[in-house]
């Protein structure tokens, strides 16, 4: 089969709308991006905190379970009996040390090792248990934060990260010694790049709610790294003073250290986002399941050495400001949907606000930029092997 | 005032169709109003899967009368104009109840809740699940939410959601 082809615009400032909407380059993207050369981040072990915990996810259709064992060790498998496929876990979380299989009852420890399986003198002969362990796709940790790829071409995870590593391991609280809070699960009605695009990057303009909270943003910097055009953010914290519109002032209280560099966005190539503001932790694990719909779970998160009186500060502020129902954030969520219809047009999305010279590529941008989302565009179109039209 | 059991399941009701009417009829200022007086009266939403899992975090977290407010404010003045408007319409039906004192019955029913987004007019289930109420019951037989907990199946929202369940 022919793979898709689009040709891209001149302009560096420019996407086709066509990226977002053909469904015919979707096959073709979850090949080269999803099931290639890339780190999908699935999980943060602290999700996991006990011996025997458990956890399973879909990335991009492939079904994984992530695993505690006994010793404390961190693994990651597919979901699936190495027999015949069969879906091995049906929880989505859990505690377990072993996992049976009960469609021929294969049954298997965290380590991933087959350690029973009923009638073996009727399989093949020299049938050996060894043989046949969970299978594993690769993964790597940084700072608990789990990471897998299913290609063996993809570089090192170090490599992969970048300078984006710094600000990763900073947003995770220094030290990647977390808690989880829990979750909030939400599907969108966008294609992932249009989730993606909208996400890490937020126009001030469209919140309302700073300026009624007399909110202003605070100095920051936002840059790009890697040629995959991660995003990252950094910038210090703007707590709002004067009036408010709000009763319960600590939903936008900072009770946390360092409020100079309060606030952090890292957004990796392909989809995922993480944040940290104000009291808030919070790691974004997204999946497309088809062209027209992304799967994103806010997982929430507070430190480990956080008092009684700082956990339930992160909860309260943790359920009410950022998600798909969060004060400053619900109207995000809206833009993901929008988006998504408005691109069904001819044309392309021209970015603005940043661009100096349309002709080239930057990697330091001010704070509400439009334009560090190129640099991720032009992997996307090299990935794809799409031709950028002459000038 | 002693309810009768007639007049207790009467009551209930007649709050549980009051909140569900103010939801869908966009009245947020009707839905504070099915809420009790006191500092202590909150609205949780949350996926049960988080509670089976003793993760607390919800998707709405007012735990207070103040945080009630906050969130009429949010639907009637912050976020005004910036999403797509949706109907919704709520199903509930009580399957239990218990008087705790006088003053005091906890409620479980369930809920199932539809909605219409306005720009594609196409009807999709919301989210189903349970209500976890205390219910506080006055002098002159009227009832309020002390606390409600929506406790959602849909541990996966197929929406953002601006109203809460």
């Amino acid at each position: 089969m022919a793979e898709a082809t689009l040709t891209w615009p001149k302009n560096y400032n420019e996407v086709p709308k066509a990226a977002f909407t053909r469904a015919d380059l979707y096959a073709d993207e979850i090949k080269r991006i999803f099931h290639g050369a890339e780190w999908h981040p699935i999980a943060h072990e602290s999700e996991l905190p006990n011996p025997g915990d458990f956890k399973t996810m879909r990335l991009a259709g492939i079904p994984l379970l992530i695993s505690r064992d006994e010793a404390g060790v961190v693994r990651v498998f597919y979901n699936a009996c190495s027999h015949r496929s069969n879906q091995l876990e049906t929880a989505v979380m859990g505690n377990k040390t072993e996992f049976e299989c009960p469609y021929h009852r294969w049954l298997f420890n965290a380590k991933g090792d087959l350690v029973g399986c009923p009638n073996q003198r009727e399989f093949l002969p020299g049938f050996d248990k060894a043989d046949y362990p969970l299978g594993q796709p690769r993964f790597e940790l940084f700072f608990g934060l789990i990471f897998v790829t299913f290609s063996s071409e993809t570089e090192p995870l170090e490599t992969f990260l970048g300078e984006a590593g710094e600000t990763l391991r900073e947003l995770m609280a220094g030290d990647g010694r977390l808690k989880l809070l829990g979750y909030q699960k939400v599907r969108y009605d966008s294609n992932w790049k249009g989730y993606n695009d909208n996400d890490g990057y937020h126009a001030p303009l469209l919140h309302a709610a700073f300026k009624m909270l007399n909110w202003q943003g605070g100095k920051g910097r936002q840059y790009t790294c890697t040629r995959r055009g991660h995003v990252c953010f950094e910038s210090a914290l703007s707590v709002a003073s004067g009036p408010s519109v709000l009763k319960d002032k600590d939903l936008i209280a900072f009770k946390g250290q360092d409020p100079s560099v309060g606030s952090r966005i890292v957004q990796l190539f392909p989809t995922f986002v993480s944040t940290k503001h104000l009291d808030v932790i919070n790691l974004r694990f997204a999946t497309p399941i088809d062209a027209e719909t992304t799967e994103v779970h806010y997982a929430y998160f507070a430190h480990q050495d956080d008092d009684d009186e700082m956990l339930r500060h992160r909860l309260r502020q943790s359920s009410n400001l950022l998600g798909p129902c969060g004060l400053i954030s619900m109207e995000d969520a809206s833009i993901f949907h929008r988006i998504h219809i408005g691109s069904h047009t001819p044309g392309n999305a021209i970015f603005q606000k940043g661009v100096r010279d349309p002709s080239k590529l930057e990697s330091e941008f001010l704070q509400n930029d439009e334009s560090g989302n190129l640099p991720r565009w032009e992997y996307y179109r090299s990935v794809m092997g799409f031709e950028r039209a002459e000038a | 005032m002693t309810l009768s059991a007639v007049e207790l399941e009467a009551t209930l009701d007649r709050l549980l169709l009051a909140d569900a009417n103010a939801l869908d009829s966009k009245d947020m200022q009707g839905w504070l109003a099915n809420y009790a007086e006191e500092d202590q009266a909150s609205y949780y939403c949350r996926a049960a899967e988080n509670t089976e899992n003793n993760l607390k975090l919800g998707f709405m977290f007012d735990d207070c009368r103040e945080r009630l407010e906050d969130r009429v404010t949010y639907v009637n003045e912050i976020w005004v104009g910036t999403f797509q408007d949706y109907r919704t319409r709520h199903f509930v039906q009580r399957i239990g109840h218990r008087q705790v004192d006088k003053n005091t019955a906890e409620v479980v029913s369930n809920f199932s809740v539809f909605m219409t987004p306005q720009d594609t007019g196409v009807t999709q289930v919301l989210a189903a699940g349970q209500y976890l109420d205390t219910v506080r019951l006055s002098d002159n037989g009227s009832a309020k939410l002390l606390s409600r907990r929506a406790e959602l199946d849909t541990s996966v929202l197929p929406r953002y959601l601006v109203y809460p369940i």
